[in-house]
């Protein structure tokens, strides 16, 4: 992202951001600027609201579109997930299907499966398979490494 | 995914399903030659057959792939439930119908029959360790969950 920083002898400080579209990059800067860090803006009823990271459960794309579930509400979120994947795998989300991130701060209990899947109960009873090609990299993640390790 | 990658994870795919059948083939003949070979020293011999010890390997090893393609890919990772408890016995009484066949027990049909109740025993043990694996696996995980989400509230959270 190209950046320019100007230096005023008088008025008000001011920060002009110009975007094509709207992307975690872009929505970083904005949640930043705005000391809303740790904050996602979501679709409810056509009303644009701001939800914490925290209080989501798990993201899953249905027909192209993305959600995000708390446990009271289903939002409707303008990126897609491998976007939202970048934006949130370095705190405690993962990639856990083709189709869902979870939260796995919000993950009660965890049931080991045959052939290698993993069932994850959420806080709130939800059942979330993570499939065998992403279970070795939970795995490595709840001990403390990454998906690139 | 282009024709290169495909390729690969045909080939993959097929290299994992062959160390599958190869690695259960080697698990079951060891289990039918401790019979044989009790078997062996009951009947007073210190002999084995090799042809009858070829033909074990042989057939442990078809029986892996006849579990894959012709039972519904039937594993012993599986949970034991209907459709499995079925194909556990039709497995076992194959291998009762080979050993009367190449009489490896010199075609007494009652040792074949004690040798299809060992087989069951054999594939339900197998099903038991697979279980015990996964229930140890299981408080693996969940231990190693909630050291995560506790080294989360250390750093703070988000």
């Amino acid at each position: 992202m190209k950046f320019t920083i100007k230096k005023i002898n008088t008025g008000e400080n001011e920060v002009i951001l110009q975007y094509e579209s709207m992307t975690p990059e872009v929505e970083r800067v904005i949640r930043f600027i705005n000391g809303e860090q740790g904050k996602l803006t979501g679709w409810k009823d056509k009303t644009l609201t701001v939800l914490e990271y925290q209080s989501i459960l798990y993201i899953e794309s249905v027909d192209g579109k993305t959600f995000a579930y708390t446990k009271e509400d289903v939002l409707k979120l303008d990126y897609g997930l491998s976007q939202l994947e970048k934006l949130l795998s370095d705190i405690n989300f993962f990639r856990c299907s083709k189709s869902m991130i979870i939260n796995i701060d919000k993950v009660k209990h965890l049931r080991s499966l045959p052939s290698n899947r993993i069932d994850a109960t959420m806080c709130n009873g939800e059942h979330i398979m993570i499939s065998r090609t992403y279970a070795s990299d939970f795995r490595r993640r709840l001990k403390g490494g990454t998906r690139d390790e | 995914m282009n024709k290169k990658n495909q390729g690969i994870s045909v080939w993959m795919r097929l290299l994992a399903q062959e160390i599958g059948v190869e690695f259960k083939a080697s698990i079951y003949f060891l289990c039918v030659l401790a019979f044989y070979a009790i078997y062996r020293l009951l009947c007073g011999s210190l002999e084995a057959s090799i042809l009858h010890m070829v033909e074990m390997v042989c057939m442990t090893y078809v029986m892996g792939y006849v579990q894959l393609y012709l039972f519904d890919n039937f594993d012993e990772g599986e949970q034991l439930r209907g459709k499995e408890i079925c194909y556990l016995l039709l497995c076992a009484s194959i291998y009762a119908l080979v050993s009367y066949w190449g009489r490896w027990f010199e075609g007494d049909i009652m040792v074949s029959v004690v040798f299809e109740l060992y087989m069951i025993f054999a594939y339900f043990c197998a099903f038991l360790i697979y279980k015990i694996k996964r229930s140890v696996d299981e408080k693996l995980l969940n231990a190693d969950l909630r050291a995560f989400q506790e080294r989360r509230l250390e750093d703070g959270g988000v």
